[in-house]
């Protein structure tokens, strides 16, 4: 396909034995997108078959069925809880992310730019990076109580150190031959840092997001387990001390499934479509 | 009418620990009008620092540079670079827009001309991952013609194509230089390439400086295959024959 836009032309009009290795060829991939679908599938009712035997084994009040864990979870939908409960992770999740790049992003860009600072941040933005989720989770609980302001300060600080060492190795990336262009050309720093930085760092800048948006959730969820008073953790901790499993899970599905469809649908679209312009995105994008 | 003085420009790299490598030594000359001016001369002469120092992208050791606008007020220029060198993110349109200073219809429409003039009218949207290394080079060409400057600065723009696009792009420069008349100085190592394209030669010595300042008095549209062309080309080589022996006997520093 890339290789037609290249050459902006029509393809020649088929020939014989071309036309059948073509069509050869389509045979060929449809069969292994039928195959690649078909093991998915398999993959799912893998995951089915093992729970339904779990349940049987170790008895279903210990591991509710999946029909029940679905009824549940219906049942938390059409209470309303869902919506409240999951708007408060989500928000909680995305202010930590925004304060994260707040911080990361410009540690990130004195890094790449300057040799100075990097020398002065590389090592403690490491350190930061490799401490265990848990130990923010529960530093942030320390530091503000029982507040929504636990889970936000935890995500960003699980974040930061991802964001700052991408966009760090996204500057160091700068073609320094387009800044020569730029400055040949009499273009301000300003043009030259929107027009040739920022869209060099995106790239790095969305590593970095789907990165921490993985972390993220689970050290939000789990900040919320401790010392939450909404959101999804909050409703998992008191499910789990009614000792309704099937609850329990079913708030985790419902979790699952959100985080699922944030980052296939979202995130992977909005990468796809900013990034359009690489060769290896446009046929996700167009 | 734009004028490039050039007076007495040296440039000397510091080496450290008191090394110094001289580049550019010494030189002077003056570009008037609409003049297409070749600078030549074997690899490490200085050429591509002297464009630079032009550009106002290097700084000079001492001398003087100055250019004077076709229509009074700041000089502008325009620069074509041995490799495309366009935003690989913006398309073909935003990429000739990038460089200049208004964003008016009558900006964006002198650009579309340009663009058509290269043969890459339809391609405005594109990406430049999208086309080929020689369309690349064209939209670089169109875009330092777009911003209408006084002096265009070309270092080695055909140097990194294959003979055949490059011998195209050569004829279709000469066609939209013939249209825009522009004061063009235009840096190579082709001496061939020197006598196809221009009005005036100046050869460069190892050691930075001029060695010398030919003129090339034939007929407009020029072709590779033109007789005259090809008689004068052989001739201009046989004078610079010496240079030859100069800058193997004098490495450069």
């Amino acid at each position: 396909m890339t290789d037609q836009m290249v050459v902006g032309a029509a393809p020649a009009a088929p020939t014989g034995p071309a036309d059948d290795r073509e069509a050869d060829a389509r045979r060929t991939a449809r069969f292994r997108r039928w195959r690649r679908n078909a093991l998915l599938a398999l993959g799912w009712v893998a995951i089915y078959l093992v729970w339904e035997f779990g349940s049987w084994w170790f008895g279903s009040r210990l591991l509710p069925r999946p029909h029940e864990v679905f009824a549940s979870a219906v049942e938390i939908v059409e209470s309303g809880n869902f919506v409240t409960d999951f708007s408060a992770s989500v928000l909680k999740t995305f202010a930590g992310f925004g304060v994260a790049a707040a911080v990361g992003a410009p540690i990130g860009y004195l890094m790449g730019r300057y040799n100075y600072w990097r020398a002065f941040f590389h090592d403690g933005v490491t350190i930061a990076g490799t401490i265990p989720a848990i130990v923010y989770a529960v530093m942030s609980l320390i530091v503000f109580g029982l507040s929504n302001f636990g889970p936000i300060l935890a995500v960003a600080l699980v974040s930061a150190p991802y964001v700052a060492l991408n966009v760090a190795e996204g500057i160091r990336g700068v073609d320094r031959q387009l800044i020569t262009m730029s400055e040949a050309f009499g273009r301000t720093p300003a043009q030259i840092r929107r027009q040739v930085l920022i869209p060099t760092i995106v790239p790095f800048v969305f590593a970095a997001i789907r990165m921490c948006f993985a972390v993220a959730w689970k050290v939000e969820a789990l900040t919320e387990v401790f010392g939450g008073r909404n959101g999804v953790g909050f409703q998992i901790r008191t499910e789990y001390q009614l000792y309704d499993i099937s609850a329990v899970l079913a708030w985790t599905v419902l979790f699952i499934a959100f985080m699922l469809v944030i980052e296939r649908l979202v995130l992977a679209k909005a990468e796809a479509r900013l990034l359009s312009w690489r060769p290896e995105e446009r046929g996700a994008a167009l | 009418m734009a004028v490039l003085t050039v007076q007495n420009l040296s440039k000397t790299f510091n080496l450290g620990t008191a090394r110094e490598s001289r580049v550019l030594d010494d030189i002077s000359f003056e570009v008037k009008g609409q003049t297409f001016v070749s600078i030549v001369g074997p690899s490490g002469c200085g050429k591509s620092t002297l464009l630079n120092i032009i550009s106002g992208v290097e700084e000079h050791t001492s001398g003087d540079i100055s250019l004077t606008s076709d229509a009074g007020g700041p000089a502008r220029m325009g620069y074509v670079f041995q490799d495309p060198r366009l935003l690989p993110w913006r398309s073909v349109m935003q990429n000739m827009m990038y460089v200049q200073d208004d964003q008016s219809p009558a900006t964006v429409s002198r650009a579309k001309e340009y663009l058509d003039m290269v043969g890459l009218a339809k391609n405005a949207d594109f990406f430049p991952g999208q086309l080929s290394g020689g369309m690349q080079q064209r939209v670089g060409i169109a875009r330092a013609f777009a911003v209408e400057p006084d002096l265009l600065l070309m270092d080695e723009p055909f140097s990194h194509l294959d003979a055949i696009t490059a011998r195209g792009l050569r004829e279709q420069l000469q066609d939209i230089w013939a249209q825009s008349k522009k004061t063009v100085v235009f840096v190579t190592h082709d001496v061939v390439e020197a006598v196809e394209l221009s009005d005036r030669i100046i050869v460069l010595q190892p050691g930075g400086l001029i060695y010398e300042d030919i003129t090339i008095d034939l007929p407009r549209p020029r072709r590779q295959t033109d007789k005259n062309v090809a008689t004068l080309q052989a001739e201009v080589l046989a004078r610079l024959e010496k240079l030859k022996a100069m800058s193997v006997a004098e490495p450069v520093a």
